[in-house]
């Protein structure tokens, strides 16, 4: 597939460029310049030019889009979170219309688990459980963007999955570091992505079924954040930290 | 003492019209970006920019959003959206306790052909006018959540004034006069609580139709409107 991802620059872009670039034709899209590499080309473009990302759509198959925050962000508060609080809502809004016209088919949209984080520990947190999102601008925007996605699929024939990423590290880097039950790999979270890439339901009559909603967790033991419907992706996580939490993956 | 209400989009559609019910009861401060149509007294605020927001409510014990663009790609992000986040970050920023928003009927259009629509989730899709006022609505229930900021959201769709002559033809659907929006924003202002801080209500002034309740906003607010409309919509026989 030829696919776009958005916020290429961030970390988590970077983690699901690796991931795809042996199967498929990537296009890198950020505000900030990103070495391509192998089996990829970029695109520098905001969010929110409409122009420039009707362009950057031509001849995509499948978007995935992160919903991660720039890289230079303002240093005044208010101006980043006004900031976030555009791209997240308009220019998920403008990304996504840009794709229907451009007669794009699947989309991927990277949310959040700390939209639950208001949760207490003694609960297993499925997608069944309302969001209670915080009012701090870089939850509360992607789930913002969530809303954005899914009011797509509703009016358009396009498959749209959104996954709801926990906290994202690398497992060796959190070593020796208390534990976090939101804690997710990057490269978990990347194969969540691949495996979201295969679903196709823009063809059903109803948009619940062009719409998915997946926690991405790590497969601890006892888990709060439960992932299996991801499962039905062929979501198999690696990562364990078994330093952590011990035990066998439930 | 009157309470002190901030009345933003003082100017436009919706405001100038209820103003007069509501001078009587409250110390009304009316904004806008442009003039008052009736020549009246108004600050200038642009709900896009927080400063002014944020000045303009100080000292205020309530705040009427009643800002809006429709149709624009971009402005109706910038005030149905952003313009929402920043009146609900002035309120927690100011404690003030009391917010009224509105929401257009286009949150309820996945229900143009059920009857008894009480209190539904929304169901916007992705136009302009209802996607923004959409996340505009979600922002105000995250803020009363985590401020306790009481926050009630009327959703009609059309606007009258009050009939005074028999109407041959039937009451526009979901459509409120002048006179029971005053009224219902009244008991809004002045209700002591609604549970979980936030609330959506239909509001409308024709219980003819038995399509859009208004169960809910009896309940919670006390409201009924205020005249029986159906007398001015019956078919001679």
């Amino acid at each position: 597939m030829r696919v776009l991802i958005t916020g290429a620059a961030s970390r988590l872009g970077q983690a699901i460029a690796s991931r795809l670039r042996e199967r498929h034709q990537l296009r890198l899209l950020d505000s900030t310049p990103v070495e391509p590499g192998p089996n990829a080309t970029f695109v520098q473009a905001s969010l929110t030019d409409p122009q420039a990302l009707w362009q950057a759509l031509r001849n995509i198959d499948a978007v995935v889009h992160t919903g991660q925050p720039p890289a230079e962000l303002p240093a005044d508060e208010l101006a980043r979170d006004q900031l976030l609080l555009d791209l997240a809502t308009r220019g998920t809004h403008v990304l996504f219309l840009a794709a229907v016209e451009a007669g794009v088919k699947r989309l991927v949209y990277t949310g959040t688990l700390e939209v639950l984080a208001d949760y207490p520990d003694d609960v297993y947190l499925s997608e069944m459980w309302k969001p209670l999102p915080p009012p701090t601008m870089p939850v509360l925007s992607r789930y913002l963007g969530e809303l954005t996605c899914r009011e797509f699929a509703r009016d358009y024939l396009v498959s749209i999955t959104a996954l709801r990423l926990g906290r994202l590290v690398l497992e060796e880097e959190v070593a020796g570091q208390p534990g976090d039950l939101m804690w997710l790999d990057l490269r978990d979270a990347a194969q969540a992505v691949e495996c979201a890439l295969q679903r196709d339901a823009s063809q059903r009559v109803w948009w619940t079924q062009r719409w998915g909603l997946y926690h991405v967790a790590a497969p601890i033991a006892n888990p709060k954040f439960l992932y299996s419907q991801a499962t039905h992706l062929g979501y198999k996580p690696e990562h364990r930290f078994a330093s952590h939490w011990g035990g066998e993956a439930p | 003492m009157n309470k002190k209400v901030l009345v933003l989009g003082a100017a436009g559609l919706i405001a100038p019209n209820i103003t007069a019910y509501l001078d009587p009861h409250y110390d009304l401060t009316l904004v806008d970006i442009k003039p008052h149509p009736h020549g009246r007294p108004i600050g200038r605020v642009d709900v896009t920019s927080y400063e002014q927001v944020r000045e303009a409510a100080r000292g205020m014990d309530a705040i009427m959003n009643y800002t809006v663009n429709r149709p624009d790609p971009v402005l109706s992000f910038k005030v149905n959206t952003l313009g929402a986040w920043h009146v609900l970050k002035a309120a927690a920023e100011l404690g003030i306790k009391k917010i009224l928003h509105s929401g257009p009927q286009t949150v309820r259009p996945g229900y143009e052909y059920d009857f008894d629509v009480d209190d539904p989730p929304p169901i916007v899709g992705s136009g302009y006018y209802g996607i923004t006022k959409y996340l505009g609505r979600e922002i105000c229930q995250v803020y009363a959540r985590a401020y306790q900021i009481q926050t009630i959201s009327f959703v009609f769709n059309g606007l009258e004034s009050n009939p005074t002559l028999p109407v041959a033809g039937d009451f526009p659907t979901f459509t409120v006069t002048w006179e029971d929006l005053a009224h219902a924003c009244r008991l809004a202002l002045e209700v002591e609580s609604v549970p979980n801080y936030f609330q959506e209500f239909n509001l409308h002034s024709y219980l003819g139709h038995q399509k859009y309740l208004l169960d809910k906003a009896r309940r919670l607010l006390g409201f009924k409107p205020q005249r029986e409309w159906t007398a001015f919509h019956r078919r001679p026989t």
